[in-house]
């Protein structure tokens, strides 16, 4: 695609989507798209440690039940402002997603799913056990958001921007040098260490903003919820959320977006997948990982490349000495 | 400006791989290490990148003792090197295979990146800049938009020197960089060389190819079964008589 028609694109998918409360028909359907925006915050977030430096976490959706009861509790009872819930139910899964990346970062792949998952299954006791905080077993009703968010198109439009947001965030840290250093941690940590990227840092930096975004996610998934209980958080969500990103695609940001919104939309639009409930993701997964194993967003870029002018195949190395040395003495910061 | 071993030992166990080995590097030279299969010449260059610590001796960097420093601060102090069999990112085209050698010039921070801070896309033009131009020197020009796992070998060694330079490394460690090229890639990989040393950059060459390393080298040094058994220019080297018998085996 040129540079002008990727434009268009993203400005017509920008109208569609913030146009979408006039179109959409019913409500139920806007408050899928808020889901899958909700969902998204969270995932956004997961796909660079996942995706990018691919470490596998599958206990994100314990970070998802700490930023919900963190929101609900803060802006129920406490009645501290929603705004400030939000930020705090960031801030909160931000810190816990420190202290678990510090200890459960530095050991192999999956002895580290392993502790994720474990993390997942403690806080679903926590907040089983905690019940004059967290209300037990009977869950708590989540305050709504004052208005203007107070509809449904309110909290979709809110959604939707910060959503928005995390996307371009993470497509900004995928396309730079950070998302180069991640891939290297994923694909050969020898490398990384090679060119010097500091590979424990790294890792630990992109586990903490998943943490915040997990949190932020965690505070606008309660608000659709409107109530939550520990099974709202069960760990298939967990685990529905690490699909996404693997039928997604790893290294992508486009890709884990797509498979987000299928795999979210998908058993909810066409009744007779939601018979087939978490048998529809198993067979998903199974045909991706069979078939195209880097992913749909893999298929996309295959498709661009094919409908790519080809210039001829040749693989002749011929260096141009006097090129490369004016290049080995440049310094980045000169005048180009 | 040198890089030095002295007296380097490195045990495996009960195997001695490297008893008292002594190696200086200096900017401007290219320093072959030959040796039999099994004598040294990797694991002698892992103790200098700092993939292994050494159990005896010293690594030091003008003067500096860096035997203890890990991988990361050695590339920072400007150490780079290549592997045996290339290792790059097979998902990545060449340009970014490249332009990952400049993560130590991109001084970028995580939330500079995040938010796109006009530094960051400086920082990132002036990068992309760089590697291309490194690319088109070492000959890369026509797959550079190419995703690396469909290189042929050669390309992916020439890509690895790329990566390596685009480090701005005061030394640069080549581990076999001639395995499986043609005589005529062999012919350009002596020309990069020839280069990479006018610009000042001091190369350690572990090659096998004794033709090649005594062509293009200054000084050469000879390992056997973990010791150096004799270090010079090409031409002492290659008539030492010790040389001829265990290794040259003429």
């Amino acid at each position: 695609m040129t540079p002008a028609s990727r434009k268009i694109a993203l400005a017509l998918t920008v109208l569609a989507l913030v146009t979408l409360p006039w179109w959409s028909g019913d409500l139920y359907k806007l408050h899928l798209a808020a889901l899958i925006g909700a969902y998204w915050v969270l995932i956004g977030g997961l796909n660079l440690v996942v995706g990018y430096s691919g470490q596998l976490s599958i206990g994100h959706v314990g970070l998802l039940a700490i930023g919900a009861y963190c929101f609900t509790i803060l802006a129920g009872p406490h009645g501290v402002h929603p705004a400030l819930a939000i930020a705090a139910a960031g801030g909160l899964c931000g810190l816990c997603g420190l202290l678990l990346g510090l200890p459960s970062l530095r050991l192999p792949g999956f002895y580290f799913a392993m502790a994720t998952l474990a993390f997942a299954l403690i806080v679903t006791e926590i907040t089983l056990a905690q019940g004059d905080l967290t209300g037990g077993g009977i869950g708590l009703a989540v305050p709504s958001l004052p208005a203007p968010f107070d509809t449904p198109q309110g909290s979709y439009w809110l959604i939707l921007a910060i959503a928005a947001l995390v996307t371009w965030l993470t497509w900004n840290i995928a396309r730079y040098t950070w998302g180069r250093g991640l891939i290297a941690i994923r694909d050969s940590v020898v490398t990384a260490q090679a060119v010097g990227v500091p590979v424990f840092r790294a890792k630990l930096t992109v586990f903490v903003a998943s943490g915040v975004t997990a949190g932020v996610a965690g505070a606008l998934f309660a608000v659709l919820q409107s109530y939550i209980t520990p099974d709202t958080f069960i760990f298939e969500l967990g685990l529905f959320f690490f699909v996404c990103i693997i039928i997604g695609g790893r290294g992508h940001i486009l890709g884990p977006l797509l498979g987000t919104v299928v795999l979210t939309a998908l058993p909810e639009l066409v009744a007779p997948l939601a018979k087939l409930g978490t048998f529809f993701y198993g067979l998903l997964l199974l045909v991706v990982v069979l078939l195209v194993p880097e992913g749909i967003g893999r298929v996309f870029e295959v498709i661009v490349e094919h409908f790519r002018p080809r210039k001829p195949e040749s693989h002749v190395v011929s260096p141009d000495l006097d090129r490369l040395a004016r290049a080995i003495a440049s310094s980045p910061s000169d005048p180009r | 400006m040198t890089f030095v071993a002295s007296n380097v030992t490195k045990t495996f166990g009960g195997l001695t791989a490297l008893s008292k080995v002594s190696l200086e590097l200096r900017p401007g030279e290219v320093h072959g290490l030959i040796g039999p299969n099994g004598s040294g010449k990797t694991t002698l260059l892992n103790l200098l990148s700092g993939y292994y610590r050494p159990d005896g001796g010293a690594i030091t960097l003008e003067g500096l003792d860096i035997s203890e420093s890990s991988v990361q601060q050695r590339a920072s102090l400007g150490v780079a090197r290549t592997f045996q069999k290339p290792r790059l990112l097979p998902t990545l085209s060449v340009l970014d295979n490249a332009m990952l050698g400049g993560w130590r010039d991109a001084k970028a921070g995580f939330f500079a990146s995040a938010f796109s801070l006009p530094s960051v896309r400086g920082d990132e033009a002036g990068l992309r800049h760089r590697a291309e131009e490194l690319l088109h020197g070492v000959g890369l020009s026509r797959v550079i938009g190419r995703r690396a796992n469909l290189l042929e070998h050669a390309e992916q060694r020439f890509l690895e020197i790329a990566r390596g330079l685009a480090q701005r490394p005061r030394f640069l460690l080549l581990d076999e960089p001639a395995g499986g090229l043609t005589p005529a890639e062999i012919g350009h990989l002596g020309a990069i060389l020839q280069v990479v040393r006018r610009t000042g950059i001091g190369v350690l060459l572990v090659e096998h190819h004794t033709d090649f390393v005594f062509r293009v080298s200054d000084r050469v040094t000879t390992l056997d079964v973990g010791s150096v058994i004799r270090q010079g220019t090409p031409e002492e080297v290659r008539n030492d008589p010790d040389v001829i018998r265990v290794y040259l085996g003429a």
